[in-house]
């Protein structure tokens, strides 16, 4: 099935996903206005995929986090870096793996 | 015992991805979309590239023998970490990928090598948990 | 699970009981087994997984960062405002093609595009009043797209894994260390009864038989 893209991010990261054809783009001022248009996109059934700046998502705090458990399938949510590249200090990935599999592990990877 | 039912649908769920039947290597190379319908009512759909990999390594006469997915069968008996192959022309494919040399109907793999395989092969080959 | 002790008082220790409670303990044991083949395969899924979201992360991330420069590169050319006018003239209809695929009883999503990169002329901005910048810029952020959907589509199926090896694990764990440990506890303790009470009753025999003898 066929869906459409939504970004929120700044203006740079807006303008410039709305030049590759993303369908729908925010540009974040307000928080209240963001969690708003965020909520309305995890509720929608023609959206796929929403791009969002690890900026915003940290600002947005631990309810943000709460929407992403929450919500259905689909969309997808991916965190992308700004134009200043900014990236959180904890990377959920990395958290993730420990929670799942335990750190040791990680550095033994190849092993049985 | 809610216990006991919580396990027995458990081992259920485990074999519910498998096709109901599994098509030859030649079938999959003629078809548009090389498919399987799995169990769980789900498709499940082999990717051009392994095909061609499959391909590459298995002579042509034995297209129509090599069934897919290759199944690979985790069996408490064999011990933890270990794996087996079935079917002659399925055990030559693997040991091509492993560059090994082999003969014979059943191929024993162990972790590392169902790693291996499982990159290599990540839609055509397939679990197959065997109950005791 | 009931307390132990109470469900002992229950059941009496007769051979229908033990019988019972060894084909329970097969069962777990059996299923503790085959659970713990499905964890070790979904390890090996999972660091597969993690493995290419690296690579695909390392992969959008650089370009993603070109994109952003080619288009601080467009607007100090063009003008920011000309540049933010021409992306409300783009044509915004990417579709992403989206379906399930299931991995081991996992459901996880697969996410394509047919094709995300366009010629200038697709893009639906007029040619004439904007510079190569805009379609460079454009084509960056086109390309980026393409591989953050693909990284969005890993970064998915990667925490549906961990979740199902999470779930997986913790069943793993309660029927070694707590389930199967019970059932053998209780197997041990009524196979004792039974052993007992198979001697009293032996010794009560003797001593009938005894009696019975001594009145000959």
């Amino acid at each position: 099935m066929s869906f459409k893209v939504a970004v929120i991010g700044d203006v740079d990261t807006a303008t410039g996903f709305a030049l590759a054809g993303a369908s729908y783009v925010h540009v974040h001022i307000k928080k209240e206005e963001t969690f708003a248009k965020l909520g309305e996109l995890l509720a929608r059934e023609d959206f796929g995929l929403v791009l969002i700046t690890h900026r915003i998502a940290e600002e947005l705090g631990a309810e943000f986090g709460w929407m992403l458990r929450t919500k259905k399938l689909l969309p997808v949510v991916l965190r992308i870096p700004d134009k200043t590249g900014y990236m959180p200090k904890v990377d959920e990935l990395y958290e993730l793996i420990k929670r799942t599999v335990g750190a040791k592990i990680v550095v033994r990877a190849e092993d049985g | 015992m809610s216990v006991d039912r919580v396990l027995k649908f458990e081992l259920s769920k485990l074999n519910v991805h498998l096709p109901m039947r599994r098509i030859s290597l030649k079938e999959a190379m003629m078809s548009a979309r090389p498919q399987v319908a799995a169990r769980d009512g789900s498709t499940h759909i082999f990717k051009r590239e392994e095909l061609d990999l499959l391909a590459k390594i298995v002579p042509e006469a034995e297209w129509e023998m090599l069934r897919l997915p290759i199944l690979i069968a985790l069996d408490p008996k064999l011990g933890r970490g270990a794996a087996r192959i079935n079917g002659e022309a399925e055990v030559r494919a693997i040991n091509q990928i492993l560059e090994k040399e082999s003969a014979g109907e059943e191929l024993l793999i162990y972790r590392p090598e169902v790693a291996v395989i499982r990159r290599k092969l990540p839609t055509t080959t397939q679990y197959l948990f065997v109950p005791g | 699970m009931a307390s132990l002790a109470a469900a002992l008082a229950v059941v009496t220790p007769t051979r229908m009981e033990l019988l019972k409670l060894k084909q329970r303990v097969n069962l777990a044991q059996r299923g503790h087994d085959l659970l713990r083949e499905k964890m070790d395969a979904l390890i090996i899924e999972f660091f597969e997984i993690l493995r290419r979201i690296g690579a695909a992360r390392a992969g959008a991330l650089k370009q993603l960062s070109l994109a952003y420069r080619a288009l601080s590169t467009c607007s100090a050319i063009m003008g920011t405002i000309e540049t933010l006018q021409a992306s409300k003239e783009a044509r915004r209809e990417l579709e992403v093609e989206i379906s399930t695929r299931h991995v081991m009883g996992i459901v996880v999503p697969t996410l394509e595009v047919e094709k995300v990169e366009r010629s200038a002329l697709d893009r639906g901005y007029s040619l004439h009043t904007t510079s190569s910048v805009l379609d460079e810029a454009s084509r960056e952020f086109e390309k980026a797209l393409g591989l953050l959907i693909k990284l969005a589509e890993l970064e998915e199926s990667g925490r549906a894994i961990a979740k199902e090896l999470e779930r997986t694990k913790r069943r793993v764990n309660a029927l070694e260390y707590i389930l199967i440990p019970r059932l053998r506890a209780a197997l041990k303790f009524i196979s004792m009864r039974l052993d007992e009470m198979e001697r009293e009753n032996f010794t009560r025999l003797k001593r009938i038989k005894a009696m019975l003898e001594a009145e000959t």
